[in-house]
């Protein structure tokens, strides 16, 4: 199959830069958050929007859910509204291998990928017999008995308060402040990313999405499609399964509550703020999804005082404000831009480009 | 104790069949699989708050209100959301309703708080004594109730001339516009009359229970008993909502109470597995 068309072209001086730029900042980043200064020069907390090292890793690990549920629905075009199964199945092998068996932490991540693949698979079954919306509602029906599961064996072996998770550890070294973890889960999220971005130019990742575009198409080229379904499926269930058992480690502790049908909903607006089909466009989907909550709060004190209508509603109802400015972006986006941010930045760029040439 | 559970989950049925009819109404119209159904039926519990506890209207007039606004929302969503995403993939509309239902959520906690209401109005309460089981008023009102609209939506698809054009505009499109049936206005209908029948749903649950945004999942069980039933039937959704209700007390007797849900999303996936177009559905034949 000819892949020229996806090659990526010798990198220039220009690419170089931006990475420098890119890798700087990012490494800066925590720095920037836990001093609460740039270069020496203090920030307010108003001035760093608000934001700490806590919410960056938050949504670092929502970004692996985004990522891998933009793999499964945008790519290969299955779409999921059960992806909290995944997460809760994630939690629930880091609760069996780490707090019951006591393995060492990286084992329990793989532990979790490969639990994460099977029930991903099983999940996937259907898929081999059902459509479209047909498909949709299987997923759903999964969500609740994984986690109605999750609910039984968090009563059985823990009770009401939770599953506690020790901190993680590996060799010697624990991760336990939030530096430790940006440093354990940015390069994670960057291996995740580059990960799936082969996989997407493979042939495999080419049959994917010709499965997406056309089934039939798909089929009649030679695809087999319903070995890639299952495949599609356990690959992402395993991505997926890996950031809820990090969720889980995160938090050290969980109830069943936390993977409820709105979890699995948060993911479906990201992938659709950010540009469904589009590995960037999860990334900035969900940073915008997790960082914009606490920005709005930090909006709040300052409001407060002259305390109009707008600041009564931020201190008196901030959860439902947050609810409703989020679903209405969500509209927002399907209605007037339907391929999210990754599509406004296409278009952009396609604006910009026919203007360089223009001159 | 049988006798008891099963009459008891037969009213609460007739409430999930009233609002899945409603949903298959949408759902033949319009191909919108509407997750915010069961927001509609938290809208009519509050709608019935706002009419009765607030504005204090007299029941009749009441009603009337219940009805014209749950209409004109389901009008209203049509127009603004739905017509504008014609065409577009499944997800998208599947999601527009979700992110519908969560802004109508957090609109109606910002207006009446996130605490429940109680609504208490003048239909009957109390019990009937049939032999050992005992049904209250309230319940057997709602499911005559139910059993009247759904009777009454049957008649009305059946044999008026409005109810002819909406099943020739849910049949197909095309051959209704190219007849001349106003296509836009009969889906528009169909949004009117699905969130009406959520609405009257949600006016007893909200004072079988207590009007609160937690009706919302009481609403969405709408959604396996319209799978079940087979999505494109209207008889479908009706046995399907009463089936479900049954299931759902009997689950909760005899299993565990938290057990209800799980064992409605199985028979969701073994009839997904076995039977995808549902129980009276047809079956759909895909052609290259």
């Amino acid at each position: 199959m000819n892949t020229t068309t996806y090659s990526t072209a010798t990198p220039k001086l220009g690419a170089w830069v931006w990475l420098l730029c890119w890798t700087s900042a990012l490494v800066y980043l925590p720095t920037l958050l836990t001093e609460r200064a740039l270069f020496g020069m203090a920030l307010s907390n108003t001035q760093l929007l608000n934001l700490g090292l806590t919410q960056i890793n938050l949504m670092l690990i929502s970004m692996l859910g985004a990522l891998s549920l933009n793999y499964l629905t945008g790519c290969a075009g299955l779409i999921s509204i059960g992806h909290a199964a995944f997460f809760a199945t994630g939690a629930m092998a880091a609760a069996v291998f780490d707090t019951q068996l006591g393995w060492p932490f990286p084992c329990v991540l793989l532990a979790c990928a490969v639990a994460g693949a099977l029930v991903g698979t099983l999940a996937g079954l259907p898929s081999l017999r059902v459509r479209g919306l047909y498909f949709v509602l299987s997923t759903l029906a999964v969500h609740y008995v994984v986690t109605y599961v999750f609910l039984e064996y968090q009563f059985k072996f823990f009770d009401v308060v939770g599953i506690p998770y020790a901190t993680p550890r590996i060799g010697d070294i624990e991760i336990n402040t939030p530096v430790r973890w940006y440093a354990f889960l940015l390069p994670l999220v960057i291996l995740v990313y580059l990960g799936l971005k082969a996989s997407l130019q493979s042939r495999e990742g080419l049959a994917m999405r010709a499965m997406r575009d056309h089934e039939l198409a798909a089929t009649s080229v030679g695809v087999d499609v319903r070995i890639l379904r299952l495949k599609a499926f356990g690959l992402s269930s395993a991505i997926a399964s890996v950031a809820g058992a990090l969720f889980a480690y995160y938090l050290s502790n969980i109830t069943s509550e936390a993977f409820n049908i709105n979890f699995a909903i948060q993911f479906i607006a990201m992938i659709i703020i950010g540009g469904m089909g589009s590995l960037p466009g999860s990334l900035v989907g969900a940073a915008i999804w997790l960082l914009l909550p606490s920005i709005i709060a930090g909006l709040s004190p300052q409001s407060s005082e002259d305390a109009g209508f707008m600041g009564k509603l931020l201190v008196e109802h901030r959860a439902q404000l947050v609810q409703l400015i989020f679903s209405v972006m969500v509209i927002v986006f399907l209605i007037f831009a339907p391929s999210g941010v990754a599509g406004l930045g296409r278009s952009l760029k396609n604006r910009l480009d026919a203007w360089r040439q223009g001159l | 104790m049988f006798e008891q559970v099963f009459f008891s989950g037969l009213a609460l049925g007739s409430i999930y069949g009233l609002v899945a009819l409603g949903f298959t109404v949408i759902f033949k119209a319009t191909d919108v699989f509407n997750f915010a159904q069961g927001m509609f039926v938290v809208c009519g519990a509050y709608l019935a708050v706002t009419a009765i506890s607030i504005l204090q209207l007299p029941f009749a007039l009441a009603i009337v209100f219940i009805v014209v606004a749950s209409a004109l929302l389901g009008v209203l969503i049509h127009m603004t959301l739905i017509q504008p995403l014609l065409g577009r993939p499944m997800l998208s509309v599947i999601m527009l309703t979700i992110a519908l239902s969560i802004a109508l959520r957090a609109l109606i906690e910002i207006m009446f708080g996130p605490q429940g209401r109680s609504l208490t109005t003048p239909l009957p309460t109390g019990v009937l004594m049939l032999g050992s089981v005992r049904i209250s008023y309230l319940h057997l009102t709602a499911a005559l109730v139910s059993w009247a609209c759904m009777a009454g939506f049957g008649l009305f698809f059946r044999f008026t001339s409005v109810g002819l054009l909406m099943r020739a505009s849910a049949d197909s499109h095309e051959a209704a516009v190219v007849s001349g049936v106003n296509v836009n206005t009969m889906n528009r209908l169909a949004w009117a009359i699905g969130s009406t029948l959520a609405a009257v749903g949600g006016l007893f649950l909200g004072q079988l229970q207590i009007a609160s945004t937690e009706l919302e999942g009481i609403g969405l069980l709408a959604l396996p008993a319209v799978v079940i039933g087979g999505m494109q039937s209207i008889p479908g959704a009706i046995v399907g909502g009463l089936l479900v209700g049954i299931i759902e007390q009997m689950a909760a007797t005899y299993i565990s109470p938290k057990s209800s849900d799980i064992v409605i999303y199985v028979l969701l996936l073994l009839i997904l597995m076995v039977r995808p177009w549902g129980l009276f559905g047809q079956r759909e034949l895909g052609r290259v």
